[in-house]
Formats: structure tokens, C-alpha cells, sequence
């Protein structure tokens, strides 16, 4: 693809017209999730005031009632749900997304900066990893079918796709921190060390994370490859790789330009979606491991019902997904000529 | 198997049992300079806190999602009085020993009408920061948190407290709006109150009311036997270090705290808690499953409540059954009685904790000291009620057989450790409940117009009798497991069910749209027999129709002049006169007879502790304080332990 092409009017109109879609999708998509916490039959004010009566302060009902009606009003809650949702896009072309409700009056911003590096670092790595292996062995697996190691490959993907993720954890855990206890069941890092770019600090957050990447990319390569394997056995059947093959050509070369490339394709668009989707986090798995990261978050903001949290983490996740895909969109015409062609 | 992979089975076993030995080290680091044998490590259950800097606990927002018991509560802050949810740590002439004199000298004083209430402070406490407690201290925590009424205890002060003076020190005088024998209860911990704040650190950081609310007091002054050492920025973990002037502490009391550090972990899901406490790296579990707790029994060096069966501490809640009482047909007591007796509390015990229950048949919670006040003066009351079921005739729907037919069936499960001594059976399970009758259940709802047609009960107007039953969510699996057998025994008796598991923290209850919700909205002291902890807005004053929110712990709906005049009597009778414990019979004969809610059991409570480095927790034998880890009360717990394998 030349720059002249990239620049046509019909690619540009190409690109328009995604980025619109994208857009549209992100103010939907964001619009939905303002709401729909506001419709549910609770809010915030009311999950503290249960708590409250169920433990801190003493129950006085007069007490009771004027704390709801300040709280109401500390929140910003006081107002119609119009007024609400005008006031939140108003904050938001500010870049201000609030405090948040239950860790006030902490921005939401900060919570979501300090727990993204811990959800980027453990699932954009085990996604790349999870992404290149899988594929590599599935594109093997399904172009070396009638060898022995790629039956007992496939057989060991076929066991470990249908486990979730979180199953594949607890059953980590319990082995490798309780039968063999050889890693620790809690904390990112060594208890007592201080963040930061170092050796040691880096050293500890490796050996701490490995269980939870380890749980994420088994299982994430099992899924990888039995797609790949598919998709190469359909390939190698068809007609231009059968003529490659009877012309004599390498084989190396026929497994990668003819066959891997081709199979890559919906491949990428899989890759795509995977990263943009770990802006909200592995929940259960970081959950299981106690790592600080979105998933985390999202929880906490969900049990509390933190309207200006979930927002937040939400956003992230909605815009992650979106450009992913708009990315995936605009660099498709690189890997396939026919949607250059259209 | 062939040879090899035999050898490598043997080496990883072999591997893993050295490496669970090598667990127990007291010279291990559990951070850098804090060694293993020194701390106690403790389950705090609150889950890992969104905002761990802030430790200004007098809100509503401490940490981030509930920062109160991280060790800030329980070793660093301190308030006028203690009642314990048990029976208090023994002190020779100490007559009440549940009851403790904190930062107060004495007990609080009212005037004749309840319109003042003085409080006189101990001399001599310290502030960690070496400034001393005084009266301006209490003073300066009411006087802001009025100010502020989204504080804790913002509110309960504008409304409760018209002025605060401090004649002396050591002497402080609150002026109350109006009259309140119960004003005290603000600081008296049950699991927390309100806490006093150090007026010479709040004064410098809040210049003006409203920063009260931003200020993180962070580090927190201790008025406690602790301070803080160091704590996760994630909110995962804080340790806390004894004070080297801890005798300038109202914990010197009952002597010196044992360990030298207390280590609170947060966000620990019930695998791992197992899973840490089996490695020797949790000392006291707050609660886990039954299922985890009937794993960590099987070990030597670990103690429960019961030493065994039925292992949970039975907390001073009662699990019950709430119908909406301004709603047809619950409104009718007929009805609430029918769906009672067509409940069998031995598969509801068993389906719920594995018979590991303490129920009870009165609206009180079967804990703490209440068999003495409550639970043994109801026994020939409860033999004698009667209830006229229709056809079925005047029937004593009590049976207190139920206690032993649980533990029957609970022994192929537990063996022996499932006692056989009835008495011993009855002081664990309960003294009795409720007949499972059914057909005294269907004759009261035949008396009232219900007709069975096809196995289904339908209401008079015609329409089918069904009832959607709320749990509060899925943090609690022991009650939705009993909501679940609830569910089954009402449509296996034609009533049909749905069991609904939501996570609208009470807020379809609080506005009175349900019709069965299953959890608690009757909470004791657990050490006194006062009610009115959980009482007050029981009055009809405060009474709201359905779709008005409810504000306090009535969401049932049930209104009864008689009840009304016994909160009256009760609110002018002194805290501690035998008359407040008649008023409290006389409240669980009148709710007996109108059965506005379902009484079933006490919130049991498993709670697990390794012995292996400290050992000496409190138990049913030594019942000196509860053993659930994020009550403040579990303080006295530290002054009791013994240290198993002090690091060299």
C-alpha cells in the first residue's frame, strides 16, 4: 500500500467513517453506563447507610435522615437524573471525572492511574505471550497434523480451553502456594518494599504475578491454538497452497507466506479485541492474587455502587475496545489486499 | 506409572512438606526488621481499601470502603466506654466485668430527667505524640462532627447534643436536647463507637468545619496501645507496633499486650485465608466457610469458639425470617405463624451451617449473656404458649427436642466431636424452637380463607399464594444456603417460593417493597441485656407506609401500642435496673404472640486461630471476648496471649 493510497479519498472516507462509528459507540456506550447504576433500585447514600446500621454509628432515626439528606447533597445526588448526566459530560470535556463517592474526596482519576500499570503489565504481557505462542503452535499443530507432539499438544489445549481462567488459578494456587508452597498467596510485592524502578522492587513483582500470568497464558494458549490449528487446517486444503506444494515450493515459505499469513487475519482482529478489553481488568484473577489493578477496582466500585468510579473504569474499558477495533480497522487493509481492494 | 515419573512425584511431595516445615521460623521477616515470632498476623475482612492513606475514621469514606478495622479501631483508637459482646476478661474486684471503664473513670452519670449526661476521664493517658488526654479532647470530637453532619457521628450529635462543657480536665458535661438515658451509647463500643479524636493534632490540620471531612490524619495519633509502623499503598496489608509507654493506655488495665506487632491482612478470598493459615501465616481467621473451617479443625494447632462442634462464634445477631408486616397477607399473624410452622429448623440447620447452629425462638439473639437474662426466664412462658389453629385445635407449637435431633443428625458428618451430654447439646444449639406442623399450618390458613387447591395454596380473593423471598447477596453463603431451604420447605409445603439472591444492600427493605427478606435487623450488646441498641426506632413514631424510606431497624413495618409503650418505659428506666430487663421480657412475650418476624438463629460465626506462635485466644470455656477480628473489642484478646516460639 502506497501513501498514495493511504491518502485516497476512499480510504479517507474509510477512515471517517470508522472513526464516526467509534465515536458513536464510546457516547453510547458511556451513556448506557451512566445510567443504568442510577436505574438500579439502590445507590450509594443508601449502601452507607446500611452499613452504617450495621455497624459504626448507633441507629437514631432523626440522625439517620439528616445524614442521608447531607450525604445526598456531598455527593451531588440532589439534582434530576437529566441534570446529572449534563453536569458529568460538562466535568468530563474538563478531563475531570470527580471524586470518587467511596474513596472521597480522592479523584477517580487517581484510582484508575495507580491500578492501570498493574492490569496493563500483567495482562498486555500474558495476552502477547498467550497471542505469539498459541498461534505459533496452533499454525504448526494444524500444518504437522499427522506428527505424534502435535496430537499430544492439541490434547493438552483441548484440556485446558474448556477450564476458565479462574479455575485454572484457584487450582494454581493451591498447588503452588499450599502442596508446594514455593510462591506466596498474597500481595503484588514483598511486603515492606516501596515502589519503584528497581532490580529488587521489579524482581519481587515477577515472582509475586507469575502464578496469576502463569494461570492467564496457559489458558489463553489453549485457546489461541486450537483456533490457529482450525484455521490452517482449512487453509491447507485449498487449492493455491495444494499448487505451492506440487510446484515445489519451500516449505517453510508455503507455512508462512501462504498459509500463517492467511490464517492471521482473523487472528489480529482476536488480538485486537483482547487488548483493548484489559482496560477492565482480569477480575477474578487479580482478585484471587490480590493484584491492585483494574479488575480490582471495578469490583470494589460495583459492591460499593461508586457511580464515579464505575464511570471511570468503564470509560476506559468502552474507549480501550473501541480504539482497539478502530486500530485493528485501519491497519486491515495492510495485512489484506482485498480490503485495500474494496 | 513408570520409574521416572514416580521419582518426580516423590521429590515434588517430598519438597512440598519440607517447604510447608520450613514455614515455621518465628526469625522469618514478615517485612524488613519485624520478625515473624513477634507479630501476630490477623484477618481484617474488610477487603482491600480504595484510599489506604486515609485513616480519619470518623467518616463515612475512612480507607476508602470501611477503614475502620485495619488495626485503627482496634489498637489505635480508644473511646469512654467498653461492653463486651461476651463475658469480659476476668479482674479481681470487678464485679461487672463485662462492662469497662475505657477512657471514662466511671461509668456516665445522668441528671434526674436525663437531660445531662457527665462523663469523668482517667488522668495520666497519653497521646502516642506524649500530649495527655483530656476532657477538651471529648469536647473538640462532638463539637466537630456536629458540624459536619455527613461525619459518622455528625448527625446523631446535631440532632442529640445542645451543648459541651468542660468544667475540669478530667470532667466532661453534655447538655442533651432532650431526654436520653441512652445518650451514652454513642461511646460505648459494641463493635466501634465513636471514637475521640486529639484535639491538639486536629486543631493545627482543620482550620475551618468542612476539612474535618478531607483531613486524612494520616499518621494516626494513637490513644491506643499500638502505633502504626507501616501499611500497603494497595490497601492490602497494615502493621502496627506496641507503644513502648503502653501502661499510659487504658489497655494497662488488664496488663501488657502480648505480641510487639500486629499485622492486619485485607482482601482475603476463603481459599487463601485457608491456604495462609495452614502455611502458618495467618494467626486468627475472622470467618470462613463451614467447609474451610471443618479443614482447619482437623489440625492440632488450631482452636475454634467450641473447640469442635459446632465451631462458630454465635455473634450477638440474630438471623431471621423478615415479612413485610404492611403487607397483605403477612400483616396477619395467622400467617406469619403458618409460615413458621411449615418450617423444620433440623434441615434448615443442616442445610445451612451443618447443624453448626445456635437457634433461637424469641427475637433476641441467643448470645453473649442473654440465656441468663432472656433465653431461661422464657422456658415456661414458651412451654405454655398456645395458639388457636383452627381446626387443628389450641396447639404449643414450642419443642425443645430440636436441639438434640440436629445433633443427631449433625454426628454422621462431625462424629465425636457432636456431644452427647443433652445439657451440653441444649447450651451450644439452643433450648427449643418451633414444631414442624404442618398441619397446624395449613388449618391457620384455612382459618383465614386460604384454600389448597392441587397442592398450592391460594389466597381468599383467589389469586395464588406466592412468595418472592430476598437474601442480602453473596457475601454471606451460609444464609443463602438457609434461604435456599427456606424456599424449598414453603413450596414443598404449596406456598411457592422464589429464593432471590440481590445485592440492594436493603434498600428494597428500608422502603418496604418486599414481601420476605432473610438476614437481621436485631442486633444485641451480646455482654448486657439492654435493648435499646436495637429497639429505638421500633416506635411507631418513626413508622413510614411502604415506599417511604424507613430509617432505622423497623424496615418490617410493625407498629403495636403495646410495643410503643414498652420503648416509652424503657427509655426513662435506667441502662442497667432490673425494670429495663423486664421491659425486655415483656418485648419477647408480646413479639412471641405477634411473631412480627420469624426468629432463627444467631450469625455463627466461624471463626479459626493457629496456636503454632501465639496461643491463649478466647474460647466457650474462656469466653473473655469475641473472637471475630474486626470488632475493636478484640483488643483484650492482646493483653491475654501467650507467645509460643519468641525469636532469638
Amino acid at each position: 500500500m502506497s501513501i498514495r493510497d493511504v491518502f485516497s479519498k476512499v480510504f479517507l472516507k474509510y477512515i471517517m467513517q470508522r472513526l464516526g462509528q467509534c465515536v458513536l459507540v464510546i457516547f453510547i456506550g458511556i451513556t448506557i453506563t451512566f445510567f443504568i447504576p442510577r436505574l438500579a433500585p439502590t445507590n450509594p447514600v443508601e449502601i452507607k447507610i446500611n452499613q452504617m446500621m450495621n455497624g459504626p454509628a448507633k441507629i437514631y432515626p432523626e440522625a439517620i435522615a439528616a445524614f442521608r439528606e447531607a450525604m445526598n447533597d456531598l455527593y451531588g445526588l440532589k439534582g434530576t437524573i437529566g441534570e446529572q448526566y449534563l453536569s458529568f459530560w460538562k466535568r468530563f470535556f474538563h478531563g475531570d471525572l470527580g471524586p470518587s463517592i467511596f474513596a472521597y474526596p480522592r479523584p477517580v482519576s487517581e484510582l484508575i492511574w495507580r491500578s492501570m500499570p498493574w492490569t496493563i503489565g500483567l495482562l498486555l504481557s500474558t495476552s502477547l505471550i498467550s497471542w505469539l505462542i498459541g498461534n505459533l503452535l496452533g499454525g504448526l499443530a494444524g500444518y504437522h497434523s499427522d506428527k505424534r507432539w502435535t496430537k499430544w499438544v492439541e490434547l493438552a489445549a483441548n484440556c485446558v480451553r474448556p477450564i476458565p481462567y479462574y479455575i485454572f488459578a484457584f487450582i494454581l494456587l493451591v498447588v503452588f502456594c499450599f502442596l508446594i508452597p514455593i510462591f506466596p498467596t498474597t500481595d503484588a510485592y514483598a511486603r515492606g518494599l516501596k515502589e519503584g524502578w528497581n532490580l529488587q522492587f521489579m524482581l519481587s513483582v515477577l515472582y509475586h504475578t507469575f502464578l496469576p500470568a502463569l494461570s492467564l497464558v496457559l489458558t489463553g494458549v489453549g485457546a489461541w491454538l486450537l483456533g490457529m490449528r482450525a484455521l490452517v487446517s482449512n487453509i491447507i486444503s485449498e487449492d493455491y497452497v495444494q499448487y505451492a506444494e506440487v510446484g515445489g515450493v519451500n516449505k517453510k515459505t508455503i507455512l508462512g507466506q501462504y498459509i500463517m499469513r492467511n490464517a492471521l487475519l482473523p487472528q489480529i482482529t482476536g488480538l485486537g479485541m483482547s487488548l483493548g478489553s484489559i482496560f477492565s481488568g482480569a477480575l477474578i484473577t487479580e482478585f484471587v492474587f490480590g493484584i491492585p489493578g483494574m479488575g480490582t477496582l471495578s469490583y470494589k466500585a460495583i459492591l460499593n455502587f461508586d457511580y464515579s468510579l464505575i464511570m471511570g473504569v468503564s470509560i476506559f474499558s468502552i474507549v480501550g475496545v473501541s480504539v482497539s477495533v478502530l486500530v485493528v480497522d485501519l491497519l486491515y487493509p495492510i495485512f489484506d489486499p482485498r480490503v485495500r481492494l474494496n | 506409572m513408570n520409574k521416572k515419573l514416580w521419582l518426580v512425584v516423590c521429590a515434588m511431595v517430598a519438597f512440598g512438606a519440607l517447604m510447608a516445615y520450613a514455614e515455621i521460623d518465628p526469625n522469618k521477616e514478615v517485612v524488613p526488621g519485624v520478625k515473624r515470632g513477634d507479630t501476630i498476623i490477623i484477618e481484617d475482612p474488610t477487603g482491600a481499601l480504595t484510599n489506604p492513606d486515609n485513616f480519619n475514621l470518623w467518616t463515612a469514606w475512612a480507607g476508602g470502603n470501611g477503614g475502620y478495622s485495619t488495626g485503627l479501631q482496634q489498637l489505635a483508637m480508644d473511646t469512654l466506654w467498653y461492653l463486651d459482646p461476651d463475658s469480659g476478661v476476668p479482674r479481681a474486684g470487678v464485679k461487672d466485668q463485662t462492662w469497662h471503664n475505657s477512657l471514662a473513670a466511671e461509668k456516665p452519670i445522668y441528671n434526674k430527667d436525663y437531660t445531662q449526661m457527665t462523663a469523668k476521664l482517667k488522668k495520666g493517658l497519653m497521646w502516642s505524640d506524649g500530649v495527655e488526654f483530656t476532657s477538651t479532647d471529648v469536647k473538640y470530637t462532638v463539637e466537630i462532627q456536629a458540624q459536619n453532619p455527613t461525619m459518622l457521628f455528625g448527625a446523631a450529635f446535631k440532632v442529640q447534643v445542645k451543648s459541651v462543657e468542660t468544667p475540669d480536665k478530667y470532667t466532661v458535661v453534655f447538655n442533651l436536647t432532650k431526654p436520653n438515658s441512652r445518650f451514652h451509647r454513642n461511646f460505648t463500643v459494641r463493635w466501634n463507637a465513636c471514637w475521640i479524636m486529639p484535639a491538639h493534632v486536629w486543631e493545627k490540620a482543620v482550620k475551618t468545619p468542612a476539612d474535618a471531612m478531607t483531613y486524612t490524619f494520616n499518621p494516626p495519633v494513637s490513644i491506643g496501645a499500638y502505633t502504626l509502623k507501616d501499611y500497603d499503598k494497595h490497601g492490602n496489608w497494615y502493621l502496627w507496633q506496641r507503644r513502648e509507654d503502653w501502661a499510659k493506655t487504658s489497655i494497662a488495665d488488664f496488663g501488657k499486650p502480648a505480641p510487639k506487632y500486629a499485622m492486619y491482612l485485607l482482601d482475603l478470598p476463603n481459599d487463601k485465608k485457608v491456604i495462609s493459615q495452614l502455611n502458618h501465616d495467618l494467626d486468627m481467621i475472622h470467618e470462613v466457610t463451614p467447609e474451610g473451617m471443618i479443614q482447619l479443625a482437623k489440625n492440632k494447632w488450631e482452636t475454634n469458639w467450641f473447640q469442635g462442634f459446632p465451631f462458630g462464634h454465635p455473634d450477638p445477631t440474630l438471623v431471621a425470617i423478615l415479612p413485610n408486616n404492611a403487607k397483605a397477607p403477612f400483616d396477619n399473624v395467622d400467617v406469619r405463624w403458618a409460615l413458621t410452622l411449615s418450617l423444620d429448623m433440623t434441615k434448615m440447620a443442616l442445610a445451612s451451617y451443618k447443624g453448626a447452629v445456635t437457634m433461637s425462638p424469641i427475637l433476641f439473639p441467643p448470645t453473649g449473656t442473654s440465656r441468663k437474662y432472656y433465653f431461661d426466664p422464657m422456658q415456661s412462658f414458651l412451654k405454655d404458649f398456645t395458639i388457636d389453629a383452627g381446626k387443628a385445635g389450641m396447639i404449643k407449637p414450642y419443642d425443645t427436642t430440636i436441639a438434640q435431633k440436629i445433633a443427631d443428625q449433625a454426628r454422621p458428618s462431625f462424629g465425636d466431636a457432636v456431644p452427647k451430654d443433652p445439657e451440653k447439646i441444649k447450651s451450644m444449639i439452643g433450648l427449643g424452637w418451633w414444631k414442624y406442623d404442618t398441619k397446624a399450618a395449613a388449618a391457620l390458613l384455612e382459618k383465614n380463607g386460604f384454600t389448597l387447591k392441587g397442592g398450592k395454596w391460594y389466597k381468599p380473593n383467589g389469586e395464588q399464594f406466592k412468595i418472592t423471598l430476598f437474601n442480602w447477596g453473596p457475601d454471606r453463603p451460609t444464609l443463602q444456603r438457609l434461604t435456599t431451604m427456606i424456599a424449598e420447605l414453603w413450596t414443598n409445603f404449596g406456598i411457592e417460593t422464589t429464593a432471590l439472591f440481590a445485592q440492594d444492600n436493603g434498600t428494597n427493605q428500608n422502603l418496604g417493597q418486599y414481601d420476605v427478606y432473610m438476614g437481621w435487623n436485631i442486633e444485641s450488646w451480646g455482654g448486657h441485656p439492654d435493648m435499646s441498641y436495637f429497639l429505638d426506632s421500633w416506635s411507631s413514631d418513626y413508622y413510614t407506609p411502604i415506599g417511604e424510606t424507613h430509617n432505622g431497624r423497623n424496615q418490617i413495618r410493625y407498629k403495636s401500642a403495646e410495643l410503643d409503650k414498652i420503648i416509652g418505659e424503657m427509655f426513662k428506666s435506667d441502662f442497667d435496673s432490673q425494670k429495663n430487663i423486664d421491659l425486655g421480657l415483656q418485648y419477647l412475650k408480646l413479639t412471641t404472640k405477634d411473631l412480627p418476624e420469624i426468629p432463627l438463629m444467631s450469625y455463627n460465626v466461624f471463626s479459626s486461630q493457629d496456636n503454632t506462635y501465639w496461643s491463649g485466644y478466647p474460647n466457650f470455656d474462656k469466653p473473655y471476648a469475641n473472637t471475630v477480628t474486626n470488632w475493636s473489642n478484640s483488643r483484650y484478646i492482646f493483653t491475654q496471649l501467650k507467645q509460643m516460639l519468641p525469636p532469638k
